[in-house]
Parts: C-alpha cells; sequence; structure tokens
C-alpha cells in the first residue's frame, strides 16, 4: 500500500513540473475548485459543479461559456436522453412484433381413436438477412452509441447536465413506457 | 520528449486510502473513512440490482391489477346494464394506473442516477472502491434476481 501511495505522489510531482494542461474547468457560481481527485491531474474535474464557463462537451469545437448555451445544451442533452429511453422501448416492442408475426405452422395431426389434431409450431426468431434483423442491428448501433454518448456527458461532472440526462431519462421513460405498458396489458389481457 | 507523455489524470487502479469520490465533501484519507466508503458503494450497488428488480415486479403489479380491475368492470356493466355508474371505476381505475406509472419513473430517475454514480466511482480507478461495486452487484444480484421469478 505505501509502495502505491509513492507512485500516486511521483505522479502528481511529475504532472507540476511538465507544462500546464491548456484547459481547465473554472467554475464560477460555486466557490471550490475542481482538481482532479487530489492525486490524480488536473485537468478533469472528479467532483460535481455548477457552472457554466468553458464547458468540453463531447466535441472539441462545442465549449459552453454563457447561460444561454448551457439551456440550450440542457435542452439538447434533455431531449437525447428522452430519445435515448424512446428507442430502447421502440426496439422493445418492434422485436416483440417481428417475432410474433414469424410463423405458425399448423399442420393436421392422427390423434387417438381415429381423431385428427391440428398441431401448431411456433418458430420464433429471426432470420439473419431479413428485414427486422438488420433494422434491429441498425438500431443497436445508435442505441450504443448515444448511451456511451450519455455517460461521456455525465463524465463532464456538470451538475446542469448531469441533471439534464436524469430529467430527460424520466421523462422518456414516463412518456414511452405508458404506451409499451398499454400494449403490454392489452396482449395480457387477450391470451 | 515533449508533447508524447500523458497529461490527464492518472488513469490505472491502484489501492490507496485517499479518494475523492463524487462530491467534494466525500474526501476520504483514512482506512477508516476508505472502509466506510467501500460499504457505501456497495450498498449502492445493491440498491441498484434490487430496484432493477423491484420495477420489474411493480410493472407486473400493476398490469396484473389494471387488468383484474377491467374486467370487474366489464362484468359490473354486463350485471347493471346502466351506463351512469361506469364512470367512476374507469376513472378510478385510470388514476391508479397513472400513479403507478409516474411512481415507476421515478424510480427509474433513481436507477439512472445511481447507475451513472457507480460508474463514476469505478472511474476514480480506486481498487478498493472497484472491489465494492463488483462485491454490491453480485451481492444484489444475488439476493434480487430469484424475488424475479416469483410471482
Amino acid at each position: 500500500v505505501d509502495h502505491s501511495h509513492h507512485t500516486g505522489t511521483s505522479h502528481m510531482a511529475d504532472n507540476s513540473t511538465t507544462a500546464p494542461p491548456h484547459h481547465h474547468h473554472h467554475p464560477t457560481t460555486s466557490a471550490h475548485h475542481s482538481h482532479g481527485g487530489g492525486m490524480d491531474g488536473m485537468m478533469m474535474s472528479m467532483t460535481f459543479y455548477f457552472g457554466f464557463k468553458n464547458v468540453e462537451l463531447l466535441f472539441s469545437g462545442l465549449v459552453i461559456n454563457t447561460a444561454g448555451e448551457m439551456a440550450g445544451a440542457f435542452v439538447a442533452v434533455f431531449l437525447l436522453a428522452m430519445f435515448y429511453e424512446g428507442l430502447k422501448i421502440a426496439r422493445e416492442s418492434l422485436l416483440r412484433k417481428s417475432q410474433v408475426s414469424i410463423r405458425y405452422n399448423s399442420m393436421p395431426v392422427p390423434g387417438p381413436n381415429g381423431t385428427i389434431l391440428m398441431e401448431t409450431h411456433k418458430t420464433v426468431g429471426q432470420q439473419m438477412l431479413s428485414f427486422p434483423h438488420l433494422l434491429q442491428t441498425v438500431l443497436h448501433i445508435i442505441q450504443v452509441v448515444i448511451s456511451y454518448f450519455l455517460m461521456l456527458i455525465f463524465m463532464t461532472y456538470n451538475g446542469y447536465l448531469c441533471i439534464a440526462v436524469a430529467a430527460g431519462a424520466g421523462t422518456g421513460y414516463f412518456l414511452f413506457s405508458w404506451k409499451k405498458a398499454v400494449v403490454v396489458d392489452i396482449t395480457e389481457h387477450c391470451h | 520528449m515533449a508533447g508524447t507523455e500523458w497529461l490527464g489524470p492518472r488513469m490505472h487502479f491502484i489501492f490507496s486510502n485517499e479518494v475523492v469520490l463524487l462530491f467534494d465533501f466525500w474526501n476520504v484519507h483514512s482506512p477508516a473513512g476508505m472502509a466506510l466508503s467501500v460499504l457505501v458503494v456497495l450498498f449502492l450497488a445493491v440498491l441498484y440490482e434490487s430496484i432493477k428488480v423491484g420495477k420489474a415486479k411493480l410493472l407486473h403489479q400493476a398490469v396484473v391489477s389494471v387488468s383484474v380491475l377491467s374486467s370487474q368492470q366489464l362484468t359490473e356493466e354486463t350485471d347493471q346494464d346502466s351506463s351512469a355508474s361506469d364512470s367512476a371505476p374507469v376513472s378510478r381505475a385510470r388514476l391508479r394506473w397513472f400513479l403507478c406509472h409516474f411512481g415507476q419513473s421515478l424510480i427509474h430517475v433513481v436507477q439512472v442516477v445511481i447507475g451513472y454514480f457507480m460508474m463514476l466511482a469505478v472511474m476514480s480507478y480506486n481498487t478498493w472502491i472497484f472491489f465494492g461495486v463488483i462485491l454490491g452487484s453480485a451481492v444484489g444480484y444475488y439476493l434480487a434476481y430469484p424475488l424475479l421469478s416469483m410471482v
């Protein structure tokens, strides 16, 4: 344990003797400093802060500097999180629909005492090259990308943006799962 | 050689008794504080897994209760043959459904936030905290998932 502690401090010594990083977060609405973690370098904030000056968002050109820009970013992140929840639920219902539509094969089968029974085979599953499966794959990629974007946005540790992610997820779940729940209710009712 | 080294935060796991987790006030210096932090993170992970199971069960219960309510309405309507009395049960079922669904959305927000907190805790790259998250997920899954198949 002592050895690794020593390693940690020597890292910090290295960071202070090399050239200082070219950008760091300066929260203006709260008084604390967003030094990274104490032991790590000082480029990233490692605790939650509320601020809107010099907030980098995902891409290199995208920097938030004013309250207006932060408000716009809040709305955009909110909508992105809502879209993510909607996409999840849309994929679920698409999957269910494409599975239900696949192949009930009914064949007459001789039963006991000379009666004829109808045996029904249900094959659930998709062919590799069928359109529903390809569509599911494309939607899956979009879902993975958006989930990583939301993770990276949450990783900025900016309080406003994190609240936007959480609120958007909640609202999206409320709006889209409402519809899904109604669909589930009907299918449960009708068997 | 300038310009070729990593200037950012340390990005490897270490065993350390010092960490700052999530908030400024969560500043740990001592082994006791670290043990407490690991317990808190463990509890968070258990809570996360339980919420996942709890949400699924709540949804199942809500669907069952609403279908029971609507089938009750159906028998009431066929028995009484009057349309004046069926507005109250319908609105009651709808209100109950709405409250159920709103509650689930709140639980979903809590689940999302706790999930992100756990990710950020792991990102501290402290090995004890990481063990706490993993162990908590294991214990939470072990305790909660059998409840999923119970009706």
